[in-house]
């Protein structure tokens, strides 16, 4: 490996590229069709939830087969929120983020004594718990007929912009990439934070971090909590777009997709597990035209993929762009 | 009353070996080889459709067919480690990815061939036999003593053969094992491709009580998995308790708590074993 050939990003490049994106951002749903911003809708919801999922697997280094079902968690929580008890969305949402948090933490405490691969196994049966939960409790979620009538954000005034209905396809888009765009931001600082550097502690050698007196068990709650609350977010968001919620959208598969995208991505990284939040998404809305075959091309790619590059898209991107010196 | 407590243990029992079955050929190769064997559900799903197309289809006799699906599990396993995990041998994140993408391209073969459609095939024997006041149907005792049957083979192979000693050579110490002239190669492939058998047969064997369909390898991985760390890695009898503890609570906790959560008892039973005893029952550290 050699550091010296990858030359810093100059600050003129990494502005123009931001004023880049946040033009193609703005202007996407006003020349893309109804279509293609609906599939980009989704992949800033899958995008939101890798990333965060990255700040576990990536920077943390616990794997977990539970993202899914904190989506899935955030999704009902501020369906209900609203449905029940009538609450605007702009006050359930953050409430939603906070429950969420707050369940992760009292899974994660107990869960996250156990490492590695028995920790894995037990987040997988919490997900798998948690879509039984959502499947049988019939009077609070609608069980398996699902949960409908969920209403669309309440629209807001914003100075100079007028009136904004989120009723409208096109508005939900802004909503939701301003939203992954925040979490992206969020996290980033997150990680080159001091409590980052202690996550990448644990990552790195967890016997070691503790025994120079990093506090691994808060620090592996925290990060599980974290990545939790906005994978619970990404989820409310989910469910006011979509309006009806089915069980089987968190089902285990979710969780699985989540785990697979970000290590297609490259883990620790956040901009590999984005990336591959979003290709995933694309290819395989790209293959409605042949459902069942979808997902047997899809695992063959990952397949091949792990074999010929097991560091992810991001190690294909830095294959192709980082020169021999 | 009394009679129905009996009669769901019996049927825990035998829920128990199907798991506990699978969950060998899984903590077989995790504990020897560090493999996250996840393709195993997928490896479950084609071996009962290859012991149904066996069976119904060409209208061959049971046991046929159960051998037909013991050695589509074999060769499937045995293929897997051959062309994909050894080459990532180590790597455990890309071990576990890949075996997952396996299970997903395996249960979507399925549905993509033989559609979502569930198949039904009739028991291998018929009839019921009554034991102390209970009525058990023959198929399910067979599941039992089948099962039990293939416990004492494992048994007697990994304690008692050459090929045994090395595998269990290999499970404490891999690059000893291999300096002591022990091809670590061979000790794969026979350990994958016994998973698979094993796997295969607890698919043959489950079939003709439920259906064949292509998510009916789900729920027997979850479970195989809870069962492999409930009763610690690396530990054959773990297997056979732990297989035989969750399939009893499934049993009795749907019967007289809440049929709707049956699957998941699973999920405190674990967190509540891992909490006390963190190796598992029967696990080395």
């Amino acid at each position: 490996m050699t550091t010296s050939a990858r030359r810093p990003l100059s600050r003129v490049v990494l502005v123009l590229s931001a004023v880049i994106i946040g033009l193609v951002f703005i202007a996407l749903p006003l020349a893309a069709s109804e279509y293609v911003v609906y599939v980009m809708v989704l992949a800033f919801l899958f995008a939101a939830l890798t990333a965060s999922y990255d700040l576990l697997l990536g920077y943390t280094g616990q794997l977990s087969f539970a993202q899914g079902a904190f989506y899935g968690v955030g999704a009902y929580t501020s369906a209900l929120l609203t449905l029940r008890t009538g609450m605007p969305f702009w006050v359930a949402l953050p409430v939603t983020g906070v429950f969420v948090f707050l369940l992760a933490a009292g899974v994660g405490y107990p869960a996250l004594k156990l490492r590695g691969a028995y920790f894995a196994v037990t987040t997988f049966f919490f997900a798998h718990f948690v879509y039984l939960v959502f499947l049988n409790s019939v009077t609070l979620t609608g069980g398996p007929l699902g949960l409908g009538g969920i209403r669309p954000p309440e629209a807001i005034h914003l100075p100079g912009v007028g009136t904004v209905s989120f009723a409208s396809l096109r508005a939900y888009y802004y909503l939701v990439g301003v939203f992954f765009f925040a979490v992206i931001l969020f996290l980033h600082f997150l990680v080159r934070s001091r409590l980052g550097r202690l996550f990448v502690s644990i990552r790195e050698d967890e016997v070691l971090a503790e025994s120079i007196g990093v506090n691994t068990a808060a620090c592996k709650v925290l990060s599980f909590s974290i990545s939790a609350a906005l994978a619970g977010l990404a989820g409310g968001l989910f469910a006011h777009f979509f309006r009806l919620l089915h069980p089987s959208t968190f089902a285990w598969m979710t969780s699985e997709m989540v785990v697979i995208m970000t290590l297609v991505g490259g883990t620790g990284t956040l901009f590999g597990p984005v990336l591959g939040a979003g290709i995933v998404t694309f290819i395989l809305e790209l293959m409605r035209f042949a459902p069942e075959l979808r997902f047997i091309v899809w695992a063959v790619a990952l397949i091949a993929v792990l074999v010929f590059e097991p560091r992810g898209l991001a190690g294909i991107a830095a294959r192709l762009f980082r020169r021999p010196a | 009353m009394l009679e129905n407590i009996a009669f769901q243990v019996v049927n825990g029992l035998i829920m128990g070996a199907i798991y506990a079955l699978m969950a060998l050929g899984l903590n077989l190769i995790w504990s020897i080889t560090d493999v996250p064997e996840f393709s195993q559900g997928g490896i479950y799903v084609i071996a009962a459709y290859g012991g149904y197309f066996v069976t119904v289809s060409a209208r061959l006799p049971s046991f046929v067919g159960l051998f037909a699906a013991m050695a589509t599990g074999a060769v499937l396993a045995f293929s897997f480690e051959k062309l994909l995990y050894r080459r990532m041998r180590g790597m455990t994140l890309n071990l576990l990815l890949t075996a997952i993408a396996l299970f997903f391209l395996l249960a979507n073969v399925a549905i993509w061939l033989w559609t979502p459609k569930a198949k039904f095939l009739p028991p291998y024997v018929a009839g019921e036999v009554g034991f102390l006041g209970l009525q058990i149907g023959r198929q399910r005792l067979l599941v039992l003593v089948l099962s039990a049957l293939l416990f004492l083979l494992v048994n007697l192979f990994v304690w008692r053969t050459k090929l045994g000693k090395a595998i269990r050579a290999a499970s404490q110490d891999r690059e000893t094992a291999q300096l002591m002239g022990i091809n670590i190669d061979t000790v794969n492939s026979v350990v994958f491709g016994l998973g698979g058998a094993l796997s295969g047969t607890a698919a043959a064997l489950i079939s003709p009580l439920y259906a064949v369909y292509p998510a009916m390898g789900d729920l027997p991985l979850l479970k195989a998995l809870v069962v492999v760390i409930l009763g610690g890695l690396g530990s054959v009898n773990g297997v056979l308790v732990a297989g035989s503890i969750l399939g009893v609570v499934e049993s009795l906790g749907a019967a007289f708590i809440s049929s709707a959560y049956q699957h998941g008892f699973a999920f405190f039973i674990l967190i509540l074993v891992l909490l006390l005893r963190p190796r598992g029952l029967f696990g080395r550290m």
